[in-house]
């Protein structure tokens, strides 16, 4: 057992993780202050190609790939088609503040949570054990392997258990598409009544 | 390379599909009844639908009991790579949740047909959503907790959102969403933090782990233990992390707040209950002065903004904070007695509530719009058995003697004062005699005549300029005149909603009457959780 | 014989059952002679159990009816306890049900839903037979709990009127309080003796150390307070003088506000065990009954004055628990039952008779209306004032006997408080029966002149009637000198080792006797001075009194305001946080969406702002935890 920060770390891992880290957060940042919602969907593609990166940095290169591909790909190129397809591409007004010194408490107060995260992992001791993944993978074929072993075995009762969420999502999503196709024939001025939902 | 990877072929874990039975069975029946209903023409016939999800549930109740006897037989085991673990306390959950899909499947038949909404997503989610909370009690690894956690909340966040024709349906759906994704987040970087410390996301694996390490500082297992304490906490709606509670109880259709008050809070606390103690048994010093907080918050804010509630939804949702903390007492003991107090009050909560909300389907009527308390007025006149039921119900959650209510609330009081928590046990009886008032009321207001001028202001409020000495009656009330004009709807009862709720009110009354059928199963359930 | 415990029981449950199934249907008439006759049937089981048991050489039975907690360490059964204390408790209290019950078909001819009055009477028989029959602490909670309620609904039986509506809500909110001290009491026995059987329970006594008997007594005395309206909780009860009369007569007067009582009575092997504790019972008696005689002097409505009386005479009891004499409380809730159920039947038949008044300014020279009246209430006034060879002259004396014995000093506590029980009940008499008749001529606020006060029909004095000849004769249960063959025999082996036994020198009893009697004399006699001609003296009803002594807006202050603030603040909060989003939600349709939308995010950010602050409190938490572990 080492503790988190005496573990000796490569200076090319540093410097790899904080370029990741740093891409996340100005994605994540542009997300939730963009006021176009297309520039908002590009951030979103910038934090997830920070995810990849981290990936990268951890030697899991079929999860960056698949990162890449799945996610900042198909993903956000799917909302990007929703935003274009609804028309809902114009400016936000995110200066008006509902309640006043919101944003500036949500900023303190999530400052404080991730200290205390920090401060609390610091000092922990990091467990150099068996990880589902054991070992560093090498060879061009490691990754997959441990990865589909890892689906296979340990976790294969996770892995089956998400296609009931998908079967929730389908349904779902059928759902709400009616639903705001019956409001909207109730009401005949066809005032989208609750978008946030039905998008 | 080939020749390598075939060396090592991937041995598949072994299946115990026992164990994992009643899962198959409710989202099976929900496929079975989206495929049908896909295939015949004009969709399902609605009876029909709900008479498919009785059964389903009835199925999966069936074999749970079938669990129930091999459980006695063998003792509790786990399997598919020890993710899944069999013994009396997942079957115990997974009896309640099936009992609950039951109930709220009768009730929501009459809600659907009255708000004229297609039934079968309603039910298939309903169905699935029930899955995700038995998978929650029979996980025994934090992954497919979380996956569980998702497939619960998930459906229900549509299920809320489900009639199209009420605004609140909508933005109560929108809040949980945002909120509850806000709460999965801080779930699952609880689970990764646990993982980094422990190497591990098996529950036995941590176990073994935290036997054989002492860390000399756990820091990151705490913050990993907090996160999910907030996660879990959020699910059971527990003070602080109740904001949600009143706007989707009162927004979310009726019978879905029924199903979703007794179903998310069953798998919320399952989970809650097999991580601290199963897994995190050892820290238990750490985790019980935050359950302990989480309690006193919940039995006070529960019960004094119960008190202050016209709209009857609205109430429940705070009831429902209340009875949170009071399950919480039990949590906090984390003793046999404890833990079996608070599965006993678990379940004879999830069938008061289902009930009660059930009654609240009926008298709400068309669009959910008569939820004031006012429009229950005379209710034991106007429809006996419905207003019988509410009465049995209520005074079931206020904890009245000859209902399950009165050994809930026995059960875990005495576990606390047993571990010596009698502040919080005093507490939780002060809570008790503030949110028995507020049962109480709504009580007598359906009890009176519909006739009396002032029946509702008799309890509810203190009229006109009062003498010093009727202060302190007036303290708890609702301190607002309530209009004594209120239309009193028609209530709209059908024979199978209302076979629904007799049945909750059965279950309260007889099991409260002899109770010791419920309370030996919830000691069977506790002895294999805690061993 | 013994078997017939569970009938007396089932009577009343059967006339409930059958009222309030069929009642509505039968009409006032046929319910209220079923009602009635159903207490009476339960009175004759009573009997024939009682006889059963004088013929028993142990004369403890446990009837075992069903086991209904099996599991655990919790092991309860629905089971009654037969032994003297319990029947004698049973035997007046039917014996006085059945009584109020014929007076009420008379009394409430003519009110509105006079069916439900018998649907709660009869519920409220049983409700107090479970009490008392009860052999464990839970069946006795249950009982509890059921007078409780049934009281409720009682006192808010007028509940368009609005002082009735809110006492029901005072008496509600004060028993409340006193059901978590029988609660607590319960939790505390439970964990050191792990059984709620008073049998079982005394079994195990040797559990308990001194300081959780003390605990145990104190939770029990609170528990006591609530329901017999001891100090601080004894001001419910003037403001349930709201029911019916009979109601007041059977419930606050003769029957369930005695239950606390007979709980410290019936945990008698407890109550040994804490010196400490006694004494606090005992003070708090004997300050319950000087405060209360004191206001009592000043009342003027004339069920307020007998409430007070209740309320001080309870206290009475109470002193003598404190003091160990348990005989002595015994003897006088029984005497106290007959007489002052029979001057609440007797208000009561001035208030018919006067047309809803009750005022004592507006009577006067009422003997001359109502005779039948005046004569019994003359004997219920003789007793109460401790006249001898009266009723409470016996009764109070063995009370003010242990207590000379134990607390001199409570003992002239005792003593003044006797002399003002005379007085007030003197003053109460003088102004209601003698003097000038003031009822006939408009009262300065406009309440119009009352005419021809009549005598009320002849089933509400034949109660009267049989109540006063039970209060001439039921001092005879446990006259001094034959305390060997009387009710001090039956109950000893209840109370066993601990009951307090006076052997003073027949000497000093008989100059005790001497003083409790002047006392009353020396009462009767200043009332008489005072009162003799007419209600205006002003100076003998400080407002202090009138006001008693300022309880309630002593509790408003430090309990109602504070309370209804934080409610309201709570309401507020709720309203303006809360609330704003589903009103929003209810002009979704009408109010732009953009508006909506502005409330919504706004909601659900402030939602999550609490949520992360919460998670932050645990982290921080942790983080002190982690390094100071």
């Amino acid at each position: 057992m080492t503790s988190l920060l005496a573990t000796t770390v490569a200076i090319p891992d540093v410097i790899v993780f904080a370029a990741g880290a740093v891409m996340i957060m100005i994605g994540a940042l542009g997300v939730i202050t963009s006021r176009n919602p297309v520039h908002a969907a590009l951030s979103l593609i910038l934090t997830l190609f920070g995810i990849a990166v981290l990936f990268i940095e951890q030697q899991a290169d079929f999860l960056a790939a698949v990162q890449v591909i799945v996610y900042a790909g198909a993903i956000v190129v799917l909302f990007l088609f929703v935003i274009m397809f609804l028309g809902v591409d114009r400016n936000e007004d995110l200066d008006a503040e509902p309640l006043a010194g919101q944003r500036s408490m949500a900023f303190v107060i999530v400052l404080m949570a991730v200290g205390a995260i920090i401060a609390l992992g610091a000092e922990a001791h990091w467990v150099v054990g068996p990880h589902s993944v054991s070992g560093v993978p090498g060879g061009p074929y490691q990754n997959v392997y441990n990865l589909g072993r890892s689906v296979f075995t340990t976790y294969l009762f996770a892995f089956e258990a998400t296609a009931a969420l998908l079967v929730i999502a389908v349904v779902g999503a059928v759902v709400l598409a009616r639903r705001s196709g019956a409001a909207n024939a109730e009401q005949p001025d066809g005032q989208p009544e609750n978008e946030e939902v039905a998008s | 390379m080939i020749t390598e990877l075939a060396t090592t072929m991937i041995k598949m874990p072994s299946i115990d599909y026992l164990a994992i039975l009643p899962v198959l069975i409710l989202i099976g029946g929900a496929v079975l009844i989206m495929a049908i209903t896909a295939m015949v023409p004009g969709g399902l016939r609605r009876d029909v639908a709900t008479a498919m999800t009785v059964t389903t549930a009835l199925a999966a109740l069936i074999s749970s009991l079938v669990e129930w006897h091999r459980v006695l037989v063998q003792g509790a085991t786990t399997t598919i790579a020890h993710a899944i673990v069999m013994d009396g306390f997942s079957v115990f959950m997974a009896i309640a949740v099936s009992s609950c899909v039951i109930l709220a499947s009768l009730i929501g038949h009459d809600y659907l047909k009255r708000e004229d909404i297609s039934s079968a997503e309603y039910l298939i989610l309903a169905l699935i959503s029930a899955a995700g909370a038995v998978l929650m009690a029979s996980a025994n690894d934090l992954v497919v907790i979380f996956l569980a956690l998702e497939i619960l909340s998930i459906a229900l966040y549509v299920l809320v959102a489900f009639n199209p024709r009420r605004a609140e349906s909508g933005e109560a759906a929108l809040k949980y969403f945002i909120l509850g994704g806000f709460s999965s987040a801080v779930f699952v970087y609880g689970i990764a933090l646990t993982y980094g410390a422990t190497g591990t996301t098996n529950l036995t694996q941590i176990v073994d782990f935290l036997g054989q390490n002492t860390a000399q500082h756990p820091g990151l297992l705490y913050a990993g233990l907090g996160l999910m304490i907030v996660g879990f906490a959020f699910k059971v709606a527990a003070v602080p992390f109740h904001f949600w509670t009143p706007d989707v109880y009162q927004g979310a259709p009726s019978p879905v707040t029924g199903f979703m008050a007794a179903v998310a809070k069953i798998g919320g606390f399952a989970a809650l209950l097999r991580v601290l103690l199963s897994a995190f048994g050892t820290q238990a010093a750490t985790w019980q002065p935050i359950i302990y907080a989480l309690a006193v918050a919940s039995l006070l804010l529960g019960a004094l903004l119960m008190v202050v509630q016209r709209d009857v939804k609205r109430m429940m949702a705070y009831s429902s904070i209340n009875h949170a903390g009071f399950i919480l007492l039990g949590v906090e003991a984390a003793t046999t007695r404890g833990v079996q107090a608070a599965l006993y009050y678990l379940f004879a909560y999830a069938i008061m509530t289902v009930g009660v909300f059930g009654v609240i389907t009926l008298v709400s009527g068309n669009g959910d719009r008569d939820t004031d308390i006012a429009s229950y007025r005379g209710l034991l006149r106007r429809s006996p058995l419905l207003g019988a039921c509410l009465v049995v119900l209520l005074l079931a959650q206020a904890g009245a003697p000859f209902t399950t209510g009165l050994f809930a609330k026995l059960g875990v009081l005495s576990a606390a004062v047993s571990v010596g928590s009698w502040p919080l046990a005093l507490i939780a009886m002060v809570s008790a005699v503030i949110s028995g008032f507020a049962y109480l009321r709504l009580t007598l207001i359906s009890v009176r005549p519909v006739g009396a001028p002032t029946d509702v202001d008799e309890l509810g409020v203190e009229t006109g300029v009062s003498a010093p000495m009727h202060h302190l009656g007036a303290t708890l009330m609702l301190e607002e005149e309530l209009p004594t004009e209120v239309e009193i709807a028609h209530v709209g009862v059908s024979p199978v909603a209302l076979t629904g709720v007799t049945l909750a009110a059965a279950f309260t009354i007889i099991f409260g009457i002899v109770p010791g059928p419920l309370l030996s199963l919830a000691h069977a359930a506790t002895m294999s959780l805690l061993g | 014989m013994i078997h017939f415990a569970p009938v007396m029981l089932f009577f009343p449950l059967l006339g409930f059952l059958v009222l309030v199934t069929f009642g509505r249907r039968m009409g006032e008439k046929a319910s209220g002679t079923i009602a009635t006759v159903a207490i009476g049937l339960s009175f004759v089981a009573a009997l024939i159990t009682f006889l059963g048991l004088l013929g028993q050489s142990n004369r403890e039975v446990t009837e075992n009816l069903y086991t209904w907690i099996p599991v655990g360490s919790l092991h309860v059964n629905i089971a009654l306890l037969v032994d003297p204390l319990s029947i004698t408790m049973c035997l007046f209290v039917t014996f006085i049900s059945a009584l109020i019950h014929l007076y009420s078909t008379g009394y409430m001819h003519g009110e509105r839903d006079a069916t439900k009055f018998f649907v709660y009477l009869n519920l409220f028989v049983f409700s107090m037979l479970v009490l008392v029959l009860g052999n464990n602490l839970l069946l006795t909670f249950v009982g509890w709990e059921g007078v409780g309620v049934c009281s409720y609904w009682l006192v808010s039986y007028y509940f368009d009127k609005d002082a009735a509506a809110s006492a029901g809500k005072k008496a509600f909110i004060y028993n409340r309080v006193g059901d978590v001290g029988l609660l607590l009491a319960m939790f505390l026995i439970f964990d050191k003796t792990g059984t709620l059987n008073y049998l079982d329970i005394f079994g195990h006594l040797g559990s308990f150390t001194t300081l959780a008997a003390t605990m145990a007594v104190l939770a029990l005395m609170l528990a006591a307070a609530g329901k017999s309206a001891q100090i601080p909780l004894f001001n419910w009860l003037p403001d349930a003088m709201e029911g019916p009369t009979p109601v007041s007569a059977l419930i606050h007067a003769a029957t369930m506000v005695t239950a606390g009582v007979y709980l410290l009575c019936r945990m008698n092997p407890l109550l040994s065990l804490s010196p400490d504790g006694r004494v606090v019972i005992a003070i708090i008696g004997g300050a319950t009954a000087f405060v209360a005689a004191t206001i009592g002097t000043s009342q003027r409505d004339i069920k307020k004055v007998l409430a007070f009386s209740t309320v001080s005479q309870i206290g009475f009891m109470v002193l003598a628990v404190g003091t160990g004499a348990y005989v002595a409380a015994i003897f006088l809730m029984i005497c106290h039952a007959f007489y002052k159920a029979l001057l609440f039947l007797g208000s009561g038949s001035v208030i018919h008779g006067l047309h809803g008044e009750q005022d004592i300014d507006r009577m006067g020279a009422l003997r001359k209306f109502m005779p039948i009246t005046f004569a019994t209430f003359l004997i219920g006034w003789l007793a109460i004032a401790g006249v001898p060879p009266f009723a409470s002259f016996w009764s109070k004396g063995d009370v003010l006997d242990s207590v000379y014995r134990h607390y001199p000093a409570l003992w002239v506590l005792g003593i003044i408080t006797a002399i003002l029980t005379a007085y007030y009940m003197s003053r109460l008499f003088f102004l209601v029966f003698t003097g000038k008749a003031r009822f006939d001529e408009p009262a300065a606020d406009g309440r119009p002149a009352i005419h021809d006060p009549h005598e009320s029909p002849k089933v509400m004095t034949i109660p009267l009637v049989v109540l006063a000849v039970g209060t001439l004769l039921v001092a005879g249960i446990d006259l001094p000198w034959m305390h060997a063959h009387t009710l001090k025999a039956f109950l000893e082996p209840v109370f066993t080792t601990n009951l307090y036994d006076p052997n003073e020198s027949s000497g000093l009893q008989i100059i005790l006797a001497a003083v409790d009697a002047i006392m009353a004399v020396i009462g009767i006699a200043v009332a008489w001075v005072a009162w003799r001609n007419g209600p205006d003296r002003p100076k003998l009803e400080p407002k202090f009194l009138a006001n008693v002594w300022y309880w309630d807006n002593f509790y408003d202050a430090i309990i109602g305001r504070p309370g209804q603030r934080l409610a309201q603040e709570a309401a507020r909060a709720d309203v303006a946080v809360i609330d704003g989003a589903v009103m929003g939600a209810a002009a979704v349709v009408t109010k732009r969406a953009q508006a909506l939308r502005r409330i919504q995010t706004g909601q659900v950010r402030h939602y999550a702002l609490f949520i992360a602050a919460g998670l932050v409190a645990i982290l921080v938490f942790l983080l002190v935890k982690a390094f100071h572990p």
